[in-house]
């Protein structure tokens, strides 16, 4: 039986994938001898929307790009089988290395299987994971087992997973909480999105062996509500689960009882630092608490809680399925398995990545991403969001490991890799950050309430072509300052993309401040343009535009731009015919 | 300003449902605001007092709690929240001009909304669709690969739809 | 108890387990700053100040919520430590809309306490005032009248309508004190037997005389001239300053015990060798007597008289006839002092001879104005070219037409001949009122400047000679004015307590937060005009010497002193803030930037709160909760624009309110006020 799969993500969507579904529904007459589906995100957005051929389980074309105008030829293949009907739309082998040079784990059935279905999951080798702990181990084997794994947190932090779960577990007191963190706030990150929206169960899996493995009686996913097709998908996942018994009392028969529950984030990124998440499922501002107590002994509502975020939990049904031996076969000395990253940016191919520790940031971005797009030369990545750095060009070669990228500077963070070009400035880029921290700060503590702004309006004043001399200087020690006195991680991070682009970019910094240029051309304020005489053909187009009156000229005569009074709109360049305007 | 002079008091048996099944139940408050946001729109002040009162808090804490979150909001919105991406793909993707001209055609900023109504604008966090950055996202549904140019034809085609000349 | 060791600072001190790093400090009298601790409420963790560093572990630890162990070894002060809670206060700093002290107070030379003052003046309370002043002002009556008052250059008032009238309220508070029954008297430190020599009357000798015996030295001041009171006396006219005001001051500070000597000049009737062999410490504070010339052919000329020459003779009780035609060359107090007391004389025409304007003129305004009324012709953009005389006496003078330039460096048009024009006046007195220089004969020993000043330190007055300090006119600078003389003795007092008392000299300028004027909104406040002085008719001033001022009615005074805006924080003394940002060196400006609005509301019955000074610590917030059981307040918005307030800004919640101010005791800045 042939079946035709929509990929149909949120990003998959966004590129038009219900458009296609609708057309393709359309061009179907009322009884075809083929099937029609739905899945998840493959992660692989930029050959969105995605339209998978199966033939029971195998794969006989992947069609990329699909607009709603194929679904004609699309409905022909399935219907006849003939697959040359669709060669123009299918994915190319280069394409297709995107996948297959990945080690998928916690991305396993993402775009594989129908997020809406159960059967589908469990005929995936779904919930395998969970029956064997249930029914042949104790809960200090399943820590022992993740030890054995060395699966650490993939939230950012990378703590050992088996610590917290052990520290939660000898913690007495009733009842206990498990927590799952799906407030991926870090801008640039989006894989813990695709595993809910797209292989919900997985994460129900995973959270339900980490409840046994504590003790917990309730578990509560704590999702952005920025992500309403993840919530959803996990809600109807949730209904599925309770109804197979896979969720309430005694499960799979097993004597072991517990629910799960879905809150809603309201929009504060805060809220990814666990205490401030715990304050907020308490239904109270998201404000870090001091630590110690640790969520361990005293977390939400003040019982023993664990908390471990999404991807984390994406991998522990695998784990428990083929062992902690098995994960932890991949990986380098001290970081085991597999990571996710989300690559995006000035990337040729970007989307979800998923590949052993130990590979190079090289193998990922031009191995796997293809390099960097437009024909444009690489200048750095940015790791770990607004927590982490920006590493460049000369250490590319760094492994994918959290000791290495911490001894970069950055970190392994949640896995955004934005990937910047020669064009991204650098200094607006860590403006751009601390823009966003200074935004997010809960404004707690001093360090980082007032110092992320000042951080900012330095930036500010350096990227506007303000900066005086001694601003880098002032930048590094507020930076010093606020990473040693900011009371949670947000603030203690925050000044990480300001030294990390002070440090590989030093001369940026230099040519904004000394020389008021912008050497990526990217700070508007910046910008000078100019008309080239000997390009221009006094089309007088470009006069016209200029929203500021700042071009002059006969016609038929080269123009000229005052440049007090241009306000650097870009409109004459981006209209001017005969590429007459320079910008410097 | 005290609720008596802010206008009709709201209906609050829309709300009867959402307290009698939450305002009892230990750290609901987040949960609350949010279904009373999804009925009235927004978070009407008196709609806040009487929250405060069923679940047996001090206003002062709903207060708190409404202005800590970006997805709250105490005024009325359009008939279309249009989300502009401000995360870190979208940012290298030059969705500085997205937003811009969206101001531009709207004639609103970031947390205004038009005068008749149909559009109020949000600046957001990272929407998680990095990969077709910038980002901007209309009543739940996300629009990606974005310039200047096609933004603009989105908000023209609900115009158009909404009856309003363009 | 359990209890447990451990090391701070490299002392072993105990406490109980389960007490946190900040507790066992503070019971042990290990103070580390903090500004959200309070041993009530619940541990908070926000400000940042406490954190300390425990050895072996990496990051630094908040003391006030680390649980001590026993055995740890803990550093309060480390370099690490020190810059983060330097950073901390930067930052806070940074954005504390406030003014620590008001403008007035920073830019008075002797550092009155001026809003503590008119309050008290405000209040009816006048010898309370006087108590104030005299802190730094022994002289408040005579001050009072003659004082330039820079105070009332920077008084915020100006910018709703017109600055307070800083000056004659003193003088009216020192005056109605005088006159009560029971003057204020200051208490006097039992004598410590130490004493100190000071050379010279005058303001700043007199006013190091006061501070000095308040602290129990015995103080002798010496003076060449028969009277004490220096420039006070001999300068300046008695219709400015009558005599008897200044002896009555000078005679409170005679009744502290200060020894008076008059008559005696050093160099010649004793060696400063010799004071410093009697005394424990000398203060030379001669001032600057010597009249500078005109420095134009002529000016030595019978009839070219200095200023201050002839001021003194008159403050000495003669009545010299300076003929019909008086011309005075200079534009500053002095000038008008001398052209006022010719016109007294009975001069019939008095010139003032002035290079610049009137708008350059370093005389205060009034003094300008007052002289019009009484007739004085001011030659404003003229100079003396010559002063022509006939058988050696003056008979005219030719004067350069000048007229303004470019702007110097200072920024100040220099003024410049204009070629060929000028202008005879038919003169039959030439007086040089164009500055003062120091005679400094017996005091060869002290280095000095080339200036010919004595070279004092400009902090705490020291000379080359140990033991030897000096102040006012006869130092660094030269002359300037009075109230400046009196800072610099209150600085030398200082300076020669903490000398003769083995500690060490220092004087370091306070950190102070203060405010843009540009980011107040005057037009809130309700318009007062300035209370205007009455002054006797010019037509009757011409004749004689009598006060030119009638003084204050009490209504004038208490309405005046009412107009003042308090613009210094009324929580200065005891804010915790301002405590810890004076603990070590801080530069906040360098992180200028965006600031909460500063806006004031009173929201709670008797309290209001400005939030330019909150440092959002939540103590308010989380005493209302915790100790008051009322949960008024709450945090709103978040990250930089996180503010405290009521719930909704409600008039319901100031029902709730019950008036326990207990927000209020806890708030460690001056954010909140209780309101009498």
């Amino acid at each position: 039986m042939i079946r035709v799969i929509i990929g149909e993500g949120s990003c998959g969507i966004a590129a038009g994938a219900a458009k296609v579904h609708e057309a393709i529904v359309a061009a179907m007459g009322q009884s075809e001898p083929f099937a029609l589906g739905s899945t998840g995100c493959i992660g692989m957005c930029f050959l969105e929307p995605i339209v998978d051929v199966y033939e029971d389980k195998t794969l006989l074309r992947r069609l990329v790009r699909v607009s709603p105008a194929d679904a004609e030829a699309i409905v022909d293949a399935a219907r006849t089988g003939d697959m040359s009907k669709v060669d123009s739309i299918t994915i190319s082998d280069d394409d297709a290395e995107f996948l297959s040079k990945q080690t998928r784990i916690a991305l396993r059935h993402c775009g594989l299987i129908d997020p809406t279905s159960l059967e589908d999951y469990r005929a995936n080798d779904g919930y395998e994971g969970l029956a064997k702990v249930l029914s042949t181990m104790t809960p200090e084997q399943v820590i022992e087992e993740i030890k054995v794994s060395g699966l650490a947190g993939r939230g950012g932090a990378g703590f050992p997973t088996w610590f917290k779960w052990n520290a939660a577990r000898q913690s007495t007191g009733e009842p206990k909480y498990l927590i799952c963190n799906a407030d991926e706030g870090d801008p640039g990150a989006f894989m813990d999105r695709a595993v809910i929206e797209s292989d919900p169960h997985n994460l129900i899996e995973g959270m339900l062996i980490g409840a046994y493995a504590i003790g917990a009686s309730e578990m509560i996913v704590y999702v952005r509500a920025e992500y309403p097709l993840a919530i959803v998908n996990l809600t109807r996942a949730i209904e599925q689960a309770r109804a197979a018994n896979l969720l309430g009392e005694n499960i799979l028969g097993s004597g072991f009882s517990c629910d799960m529950r879905i809150k809603a984030g309201a929009g504060a990124f805060v809220c990814g630092e666990e205490t401030a998440l715990i304050e907020s499922l308490e239904g109270k501002r998201g404000m870090p608490r001091l630590k110690p107590p640790f969520p361990a002994q005293k977390g939400y509502m003040d019982a023993p809680s664990n908390i471990n975020n999404v991807e984390t939990f994406a991998n522990v049904g695998w784990i428990m399925n083929n062992g902690g031996a098995a994960f932890s076969a991949m990986g380098t000395e001290t970081s085991k398995g597999t990571k996710v990253f989300a690559l995006t940016g000035k990337i040729c191919k970007g989307g979800l990545v998923e590949i052993p520790m130990g590979k190079t940031l090289r193998d990922v971005i031009f191995g796997i991403g293809g390099g960097v797009r437009d024909g444009k030369s690489f200048k750095a990545v940015q790791m770990g969001g607004p927590s982490g750095g920006c590493i460049p060009e000369s250490l590319l070669d760094t492994i994918i490991d959290y000791k290495a990228l911490g001894a970069t500077g950055a970190i392994m963070g949640s896995g955004g890799m934005v990937v910047m070009d020669e064009t991204t400035c650098m200094v607006g880029m860590a403006k751009f950050f601390l823009d966003f921290t200074a935004q997010e700060s809960c404004g707690k503590c001093v360090h980082c309430r007032i110092g992320t702004k000042r951080l900012q309006e330095i930036l500010t004043r350096i990227v506007n072509g303000e900066g005086k001399e001694g601003d880098v200087e002032l930048l590094e020690e507020l930076c010093v300052g606020i990473k040693d006195g900011a009371l949670c991680g947000l603030g203690q991070t925050a000044p990480n993309p300001v030294l990390t682009t002070i440090r590989y970019f030093r001369d940026e910094y230099d040519a904004h401040i000394r020389n008021k240029k912008c050497p990526a051309g990217e700070c508007v304020a910046l910008r000078t343009y100019s008309i080239d005489p000997d390009k221009c053909k006094g089309c007088t187009v470009c006069a016209k535009k200029c929203p500021a009156n700042a071009i002059t000229g006969e016609k038929k005569q080269p123009h000229q731009i005052n440049a007090d009074l241009c306000i650097r709109c870009d409109q004459c360049r981006k209209n001017c015919k005969f590429d007459a305007i320079t910008v410097e | 300003m005290h609720s008596e002079n802010s206008g009709p008091r709201s209906d609050f048996s829309l709300l009867k449902e959402t307290l009698d099944t939450y305002a009892k139940v230990p750290g609901s408050l987040i949960t609350i605001l949010q279904k009373a946001q999804d009925i009235y729109g927004y978070l009407p002040k008196d709609v806040m007092y009487h929250i405060a009162e069923a679940v047996g808090t001090t206003p002062a804490e709903v207060m708190g709690v409404a202005t800590f979150y970006a997805q709250f909001r105490l005024t009325p919105i359009g008939k279309y929240l249009v989300m502009s991406c401000q995360g870190t793909a979208c940012h290298v993707n030059a969705s500085e001009r997205v937003s811009a001209a969206i101001t531009a055609y709207l004639g609103i900023a970031n947390g205004e909304t038009t005068e008749d109504g149909l559009f109020t604008l949000e600046h957001v966090a990272c929407l998680g669709c990095c990969s077709l950055a910038p980002v901007i996202m209309i009543n739940g549904e996300a629009y990606g690969n974005l310039t200047p140019d096609s933004a603009i034809a989105i908000l023209k085609d609900i115009r158009k739809k909404e009856g309003v000349e363009v | 108890m359990e209890q447990i060791k451990l090391t701070i600072n490299g002392r072993e001190v105990t406490g109980n387990k389960g007490q946190s790093i900040l507790e066992i400090a503070i019971a042990n009298g290990i103070s580390i700053p903090n500004l959200c601790y309070n041993k009530n409420l619940k541990v908070y963790g926000a400000c940042g100040l406490c954190v300390v560093e425990v050895e072996k572990v990496p990051k630094l630890l908040r003391a006030c919520a680390t649980v001590a162990t026993d055995g740890m070894v803990v550093t309060t002060n480390t370099p690490r430590v020190m810059q983060a809670r330097k950073i901390a206060l930067e930052l806070l700093m940074s954005d504390h809309e406030g003014d620590c002290k008001g403008p007035c107070h920073l830019n008075c030379p002797a550092r009155t306490d001026i809003q503590g003052y008119v309050k008290q003046i405000a209040l009816g309370n006048d010898t309370e005032a006087v108590k104030i002043i005299k802190d730094k002002i022994s002289l408040p009556a005579s001050i009072g009248r003659v004082c330039p008052h820079p105070c009332e250059e920077e008084c915020r008032r100006q910018f709703v309508e017109q600055p307070l009238s800083i000056a004659y309220l003193k003088a009216f508070a020192a005056d109605n004190d005088m006159a009560s029954a029971d003057p204020f008297k200051p208490v006097v430190a039992a004598a410590n037997g130490k004493k100190v020599g000071i050379v010279g009357g005058g303001p700043a000798g007199l006013n190091a005389a006061y501070q000095l015996a308040v602290k129990g030295y015995a103080v002798t001041v010496m003076d060449m001239m028969p009277e004490m009171g220096g420039m006070l006396r001999y300068g300046i006219p008695e219709y400015r300053l009558p005599k008897a005001v200044l002896a009555a001051e000078i005679k409170q500070i005679e009744a502290l015990g200060v020894t008076m000597c008059n008559n005696v000049k050093v160099g010649k009737d004793v060696t400063l060798e010799a004071l410093r062999e009697s005394y424990d410490a000398v203060l030379v504070a001669v001032g600057a007597w010597k009249s500078t010339g005109v420095g134009c052919e002529g000016d030595k000329l019978d009839g070219v008289l200095g200023g201050i020459d002839v001021l003194r003779e008159v403050n000495l009780g003669a009545r010299p006839n300076l003929g019909k035609n008086v011309a005075v060359v200079g534009g500053g107090n002095v000038a008008m002092d001398a052209c006022r007391t010719a016109v007294r004389l009975g001069a019939e025409n008095v010139y003032v001879i002035y290079r610049r304007t009137r708008a350059e003129a370093p005389a205060e305004d009034l003094e300008i104005e007052e002289a019009i009324e009484e007739g004085v012709d001011f030659k404003w953009l003229t100079n003396p070219a010559e002063i022509i005389g006939e058988n050696g006496k003056v008979t005219k003078v030719k004067l350069q037409v000048m007229e303004l330039g470019e702007p110097d460096a200072s920024g100040r048009r220099s003024p410049v001949p204009v070629e060929g024009k000028f202008e005879i006046l038919d003169v039959d007195t030439v007086i040089s009122a164009i500055g003062q220089r120091c005679a400094l004969e017996g005091f060869e020993a002290l280095e000095l400047t080339k200036k010919g000043t004595i070279v004092a330190d400009e902090a705490v007055c020291t000379t080359n000679l140990p033991g030897v300090f000096a102040a006012g006119d006869a130092t660094n600078r030269g002359p300037s004015i009075a109230v400046r003389a009196i800072g610099e003795a209150n600085d030398a007092a200082a300076a020669i307590d903490a000398y003769l008392s083995g500690k060490a000299l220092i004087k370091v300028e306070p950190y102070y937060s203060k405010r843009n004027k540009d980011d107040i909104d005057f037009s809130a406040y309700e318009k007062k005009a300035r209370a205007e002085m009455s002054c006797k008719d010019p037509a009757y001033r011409k004749g004689n010497f009598d006060a030119v001022i009638n003084g204050f009615t009490e209504e004038q005074a208490r309405q005046e002193a009412a107009r003042c805006l308090e613009c210094g924080c009324h929580d200065y003394e005891e804010c915790r803030l301002i405590d810890f940002a004076n603990n070590q060196p801080i530069n906040p400006s360098r992180l200028d930037g965006g600031k909460h609005s500063c806006f004031k509301e009173q929201k709670l019955v008797t309290i209001e709160r400005d939030q330019g000074k909150c440092i959002l610590c939540n103590m308010c917030v989380r005493t209302c909760r915790e100790e008051a059981q009322k949960g008024i307040l709450g945090l709103v918005h978040r990250g930089f624009q996180t503010v405290i307030k009521p719930e909704f800004m409600d008039p319901a919640t100031i029902a709730d309110c019950v008036n326990c101010h207990k927000c209020a005791d806890v708030c460690p800045t001056g954010a909140l006020k209780i309101l009498k």
